[in-house]
Parts: structure tokens; sequence; C-alpha cells
């Protein structure tokens, strides 16, 4: 196809397809771009490839039934998308967890935000010919596997938490198992980043390549590490703060220039801040209940139920017709691992949902892509989508 | 194999002393089909994330012979379809069945791949085998990486039996063809 | 894109849940006072309003560009269908708007626009919010509602053979529909090149072979 430039100069471009079947895509992001020689000149981008109908499906079944389809949203980090769920449910009844509840669900959230910073900069650093930090930092991943299956009972998909509560307490020697794995964790980190610290090749493929400008990502409603990465210091763990957050000590990590580099080490970084959030967790483990005692949400115990014929009929009834989830509208977000993840649910007064409507951090990063891309080469455009982070199952639900 | 021996350079007293070994034709082709699997990893969703753990160190899928990642369909004679595959994407996973040269085996895995698994919507196909057909399926959602392993083991075994000289003669018998005589 | 020279590099101070709801009331509290507004009755743990959808465009720029609101990151736009909803009356669909402020750490505001069966159609804010521009192409392809000045209402999640709006409440969740071939993306590809400022001289050839050959091929 042959186009006039803004200066009448007559350029010959050549347009091609990448995905959504491409390594670096992740089987359903599809890019078509006009190239003039190895110059992106303009790109435009699809989705809706993984497009699996969250939204209809969930709204034939109950509250607590949605919580596996969380799970799939992000699938790097499904412990936060179910505490983001449960939290946004909660906050519909009012209720508050209790103190055990809050600290493990804060220890578990960070947990799996280093599993995922580490599988992000793993597959980033893959996709720009670095193989080696992908077995790196696969060692203590799936150290973290096996203790996410200790305590849940499966590696990926975990469906942990509950409306009220969490599925279940800790094992015994959880903690000695979870110290372990932040000390692996970041020998790890430190191998991988003297690797690309002063790594000629790895610098000149990230820095300065798709920049964006605060003003511009806050438009394209940019959240998270990406938008950190711009410069803007805002993270809802510290200006909301949910959890206890505010009670933590840990920084925001902000970039400059909001470039691929920055974008992959905010992420490096926040997976440290995170294990320094994760210990603090620990010492503050304290015995006690992990669910509220409220009928509305949790069931009985076993004994209660067997000896008692309300126990018996509230349990009852939780199990066929769910959580009822009093009417109303609201939204409710935390900041998961990729920006925030927010949950907008509409109850009719029943078990099921009307309507649950997922905020998708990644969304709102890969709608701003054409802008990151345009003016660079091809190679750049890899380098520059694995440092966003898309996630199909939560980009397209 | 013996037209082979009279004809090479070794002298023929010698050569009657070499160790050799006697078997059919599709025992050595298959034996070197079923250990140098080349993967197409149709990576879609979640199941790809377990996959990643399966190319790492702790299960290395390498040692099943599938060391070669082929991101193109002509290089490769197995697709691994991982994770659910949408109406949108199935002209594409159909494309890409077609660009494999034959022999080409598939594993359908997870729930997804195999039934559409707890997706049962109006936008996922109901199992890839309404598209392409599929030699072995895993369930899981997601499978554990060793049940990866057993798939390539059992595609393995699946591969041993096949005929190569009979797999020929049916394709040429399709178009109307015969052996060459 | 006007800004309001708001230091992103700032921490803010945090905010508790009394202040985002005391910043909703008086966000509501001003809008009233310069829009006709009802203040939304489902929405019972936040104050939010519905407005009028010809003001719409006006209020979300008056949100934005206002120094002492400055809801500066539209998080969402989310379509909901009151088909038999228990007690609801008035307008079959809604279109929600959820608001954020970079400036203030409790400013969150959300918004809704009621839209009747007959007339589906809302004012786009694309021109206020860069995210308007996939967030409403959403809306459109699970409900059908239409964004008046969009510069391109097309589907962004179903392929583009699809019939119908699979997140109304009269479509069954198991209607499945097949795709022949992909969107080739050509028209959206010019778009954006006249966008970028180049002027296309012979169009883009459509050169993808047809699956038949294809099929063909790989027998040989
Ligand atoms: S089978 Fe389960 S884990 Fe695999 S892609 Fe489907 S939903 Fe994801």
């Amino acid at each position: 196809m042959r186009v006039l430039d803004r200066t009448g100069e007559k350029l010959d471009l050549l347009t091609v397809n990448i995905g959504p079947s491409h390594p670096a895509t992740h089987g359903s992001l599809r890019i078509i771009c006009g190239l003039e020689g190895e110059t992106i000149k303009a790109a435009v981008a699809e989705i809706g490839y993984l497009h699996r109908g969250f939204e209809k499906m969930v709204e034939r079944g109950t509250y607590q039934q949605v919580m596996p389809y969380t799970d799939r949203l992000n699938y790097c980090s499904a412990i936060l998308n179910n505490i983001a769920f449960s939290k946004a449910v909660e906050s519909m009844f009012e209720i508050q967890i209790t103190e055990r509840c809050k600290v493990l669900r804060v220890l578990m959230s960070e947990f799996t935000r280093i599993v995922d910073h580490l599988i992000c900069v793993a597959a980033a650093l893959a996709d720009l010919g670095a193989q080696t930090a992908y077995f790196y930092y696969f060692v203590p991943r799936e150290d973290a596997m096996i203790i996410l299956e200790k305590l849940t009972g499966a590696r990926l998909t975990n469906s942990f938490s509950r409306i009220g509560g969490l599925y279940r307490d800790t094992y015994e020697g959880f903690e000695t198992d979870v110290l372990d794995f932040l000390k692996k964790t970041e020998e790890s980190l430190s191998d991988v980043f003297k690797l690309v610290d002063r790594n000629r090749i790895f610098l000149d493929r990230t820095q300065g390549i798709g920049c964006i400008t605060p003003e511009l990502a806050i438009s394209y409603g940019w959240t998270g590490p990406c938008l950190r990465a711009t410069g803007v210091d805002r993270d809802l763990r510290k200006d909301q703060p949910y959890f206890d957050y505010q009670t933590y000590d840990f920084d925001t990590i902000v970039g400059t220039r909001g470039d691929t580099y920055d974008r992959l080490m905010v992420r490096l970084f926040e997976a440290k801040e995170s294990i320094s959030i994760v210990r603090q967790a620990i010492k503050r483990l304290k015995p006690g209940p992990i669910n509220v005692s409220d009928p509305r949400v949790s069931q009985p115990q076993h004994e209660f139920a067997y000896h008692d014929m309300e126990a018996l009929i509230n349990r009852f009834k939780l199990v066929y017709e769910g959580v009822r989830v009093p009417q109303g509208e609201h939204y409710d977000a935390l900041e998961a691992a990729n920006g925030e993840l927010g949950f907008f649910i509409t109850s009719d007064g029943t078990g099921n949902p009307w309507r649950i409507k997922v905020r998708p951090p990644c969304l709102t990063q890969f709608a701003a892509f054409h802008n990151l891309v345009e003016g660079g080469m091809v190679s750049d455009a890899i380098a520059c989508l694995s440092s966003i982070n898309i996630i199909a199952g939560e980009l397209d639900r | 194999m013996s037209a082979e021996i009279e004809n090479s350079p070794v002298p023929q007293q010698e050569a009657a002393t070499l160790p050799f070994l006697t078997t059919s034709l599709d025992a050595v082709i298959n034996w070197g089909r079923s250990n140098s699997l080349w993967p197409f990893p149709f990576a879609t969703a979640c199941c790809a994330i377990e996959f990643m753990s399966l190319m790492s160190a702790r299960y290395d899928f390498a040692r099943f012979g599938t060391e070669f990642m082929r991101f193109t369909p002509r290089q490769s004679d197995l697709l691994m379809i991982m994770g659910t595959v949408t109406y949108k994407q199935a002209p594409i996973l159909r494309r890409i069945y077609e660009q494999m040269s034959a022999p080409r085996w598939v594993i359908a895995v997870g729930a997804c791949a195999s039934s559409g698994g707890f997706y049962d919507s109006y936008c996922t196909v109901p199992g890839i085998d309404h598209i392409i057909p599929v030699d072995v399926f895993i369930a899981g959602c997601p499978p554990r990486p060793e049940a990866y392993i057993e798939a390539a083991v059992q595609l393995q075994e699946k591969i041993k039996d096949e005929s190569f000289l009979t797999e020929r003669l049916a394709r040429l018998r399709d178009r109307g063809e015969d052996l060459p005589s | 894109m006007k800004t309001l020279g708001t230091d992103y590099t700032k921490a803010l101070v945090p905010a508790t849940a009394a202040d985002i709801s005391c910043a909703q009331q008086s966000t509501f509290d001003w809008l009233a006072s310069r829009f006709p507004l009802d203040q939304d009755p489902l929405a019972k743990l936040s104050t939010s309003a519905i407005v009028r959808r010809e003001d719409l465009h006006e209020v979300v720029q008056a949100l934005r560009d206002t120094p002492e609101f400055a809801y500066d990151m539209l998080i969402d736009i989310i379509g909901i269908d009151y088909l038999n909803y228990p007690g609801h009356q008035g307008p079959r669909f809604a279109v929600t708007y959820l608001f954020k402020s970079m400036r203030f750490a409790a400013h969150r505001f959300q918004l809704k626009v009621l839209v009747d069966e007959e007339d589906l159609v809302v004012p786009s804010l694309h021109d206020l919010f860069h995210i308007a521009n996939w967030a409403e192409r959403e809306v459109w392809d699970l409900f059908g509602i239409r964004f008046e000045g969009h510069p391109n209402m097309k589907r962004l999640l179903n392929h583009f053979e699809f019939v119908g709006h699979p997140l109304r409440k009269d479509y069954p969740a198991q209607k499945r529909q097949w795709l022949s071939t992909n969107d080739p993306l050509l028209d959206q590809l010019e778009a954006r090149l006249r966008e970028n400022g180049m002027e296309l001289i012979d169009p883009i050839p459509l050169n993808t072979p047809a699956v038949e050959d294809v099929i063909k091929g790989s027998r040989r």
C-alpha cells in the first residue's frame, strides 16, 4: 500500500499481521501494523480472542460460584482476584472481616503479587531473548506453587477466598515454607537483576522504548505498576487503604520515563517491597477465627448444623440459595498485580448476581498500545507488549 | 537394510561380521517420530501458564523428546491446544492445523480445549474436536504438569502403533492413485 | 487534553471511607446546583447521580476540568440491562460511568444514564477520555447501546459476524454463533494511518488466501 506522509513524501508501506497465534502475543492478541521498513507507522490492536463470557456465566450461579470464574481472570495471581471479589461482596454487606483473615489476605495478596511479577518479568525477558531469567525465576515460582498447593489444594486456580473469610486456615509449617520461599525469591531476584542491570543489550532494547506520558496514561485509565512507571505516585494500597495496609511499612515504586525499562524495573522492585510486606504480615499472624460469624454469609460449623435446627436450615439455605446480597449496586476495587481490579456488582436481593462487571486493569493498558509502539521498530513492539503484562483472561473476560 | 550393506564401502566379508539388526520399516520410523515430537504450543489461556512450568527446570518436558518448541505450524508435528478456544479463535486454529504437514498429532489440554470446560457460553467452542481431530485429551483445569507428561507418553505409544505404509497408501487412494509398483 | 497541573509525583494523603463518602456528597451537591439530576436509588452505599442523557457530556467535562474535583480518570463504563429486575420502573437499560481523581485520594464518583429500549443512544465521551473509545465499543458489543459521535462503533469482544448482544437478559447464554473468517481489520488500519497524518494513495490489497486454498495446499 502506498501512502503520502505529512511532508508529502511517498511511502511504500507493508501490512503485517502479528498474532493472535504468535509467541509474543500470548495466543490471544492481534496487532496489525503498517510498516515502513521495520518502523511501525500505524498499528491497530484487536482483542476478544479469549472472550469466554465471564459476565454471562456468573449470572447463572450463586455468588460463591463466581469464585472459580474469578480465578481465571488473571490466572497468574488467582488469589488476588478471589480476594478482590470477596471484598466487593463484603462491602455490600458492610461486614468487617476478622483480624486474622485480614492479615492472611494481605499475606496471600502480596504472595501472589510476587508470583505474578516473577512471571511477567520472566516472560518479558524471555521475549527479549534472555531465556536464563525464565529458568532462574521459575525455581522460586515452583516453590510458591507447592506452598499454594498445600494451602489451597490447587496449583494455579486456587479459589482460596470466601465471602466473609477464607477457605481454610494455614497448615502447620506454613510460615517457615513462606519464609523459605521469600529467601529463594530474593536470591533469584538479585541474580536476575545482576544479569540485566548493566547488560548493554537489555538496556538498549528497553530504555526509551515505548514511552508514554503520565497525562496520556491517565487518560487511558492506566493504573498499577505501568502507571507508576510513568512517574505517577498512586497506589490504592496507600491512597485508599484496605485490610489495614496503612499500618504496613512499604514504599511505592515510581519510575521516571514510562518506558519499557521502567515498567519492568518497577515490577522487580515492587516484588521486593511485597517480600517485606509478607515478612511483616507473618509476624502479625495471631491465632483467631478466619471466618466472620455472620449467619448471612458464613456457614455454621458442622457441630451446630448437626444438632441445631436453625443452623441446619441456615446451612441448607446458604448452599442452595447462596449468599443473599442486599439489593443495590456497588463498585469496589483493590490494587491487583496489574493495577486497579474492581468489581461492579448489581444485586437484586437474591442469591444470584444480576450483573457483575469486572474492571480489568489490562484492558486500559492494551487500549493504549498503538501509542506505545508507533514510530518504533517491530522488535520494540514485542518488548513493549511483554512489559505491560497483558493477561488475556482478564483482558477479554 | 541388507541392501544398504551390500552397497556400502565396507568390504563384504567384513560387513557380514558387523553387528546389525533387522526390523520393520514402521518400527524405525515410528521410533524416530515418537521420540522427536516438535510441539507447536497453541496457548491461549491459563493452561499455558502450567505449560511454562512444564518447560522450566522442575518438570523439564524436554526429557520426552519434545525439546524443540516451534512457533510455526509448518515445522511442527504436535499441536498442543492449551486453553479456551472461542468462536473468534476457531478459524485460526483450523487454519494452523491445515498448515501443519502430515504426520501431525493433536493434544487437547485441559477441560476447556476438550469440552469447553465450565465456560458453557455463547462464545466458547464446546471442545476443539468440533474443529479438528484430536489424539489425546487431558483432563484438568488446569492439568498438573505430570498430566502433560503422561499425555506425551500416551501419544508416543499411539504413534508406535501407526503404520507408515498403510497411512501413505490410504492417502494415495484418497487421491485416486496407487502405489508405484 | 487539558491538564490541571496536578503534581503526580507527590504521594496523596490517604483517604478513609468517611472521606470518600463526604467527597461524593459534595460532588453531588455541586452537580445538583448546576444540572438537573436525581440521586441513584440503587447505589445504596454511595451517593451517585442519574443525569439526563443530553447533559452527560457537559457534566463529565465539568467534573474533569473543575480543579476542586478533578475527576481525571475514567475507570470504566458499565452497561446494565434491567429487564424484569424486581421493582424496576423506567427505561430498560442503564450506562454507568465510574470516575476517579488522581489529584485527591478520596474522589470517586459514579454517574448513570438511563436509556430507553426504543432509543439506544448515549453521547460518546471519547473526546474527553481516551479509554472511552474501547469501553464504549464493549458496551455496544454486549448491550447494543450506540454511542453518538464515536469514531469506530465496532464490536470489541465478539467477532464481527456475531448477531445480537449477548449480555442482554433475553439473549440465551448458550446461543452459539460460528465465525467463518477473521476480520481483516484493514479499514481500521486505514483510519489509523489517516489519524497519523498520512494519506492513502491506493487501498491495502486484501491478499489473505482463502481457507480452501490452504486446505488444498496442505494435502499436497
Ligand atoms: S481448562 Fe481451566 S485452566 Fe485450562 S484454560 Fe480452561 S479454564 Fe483455564
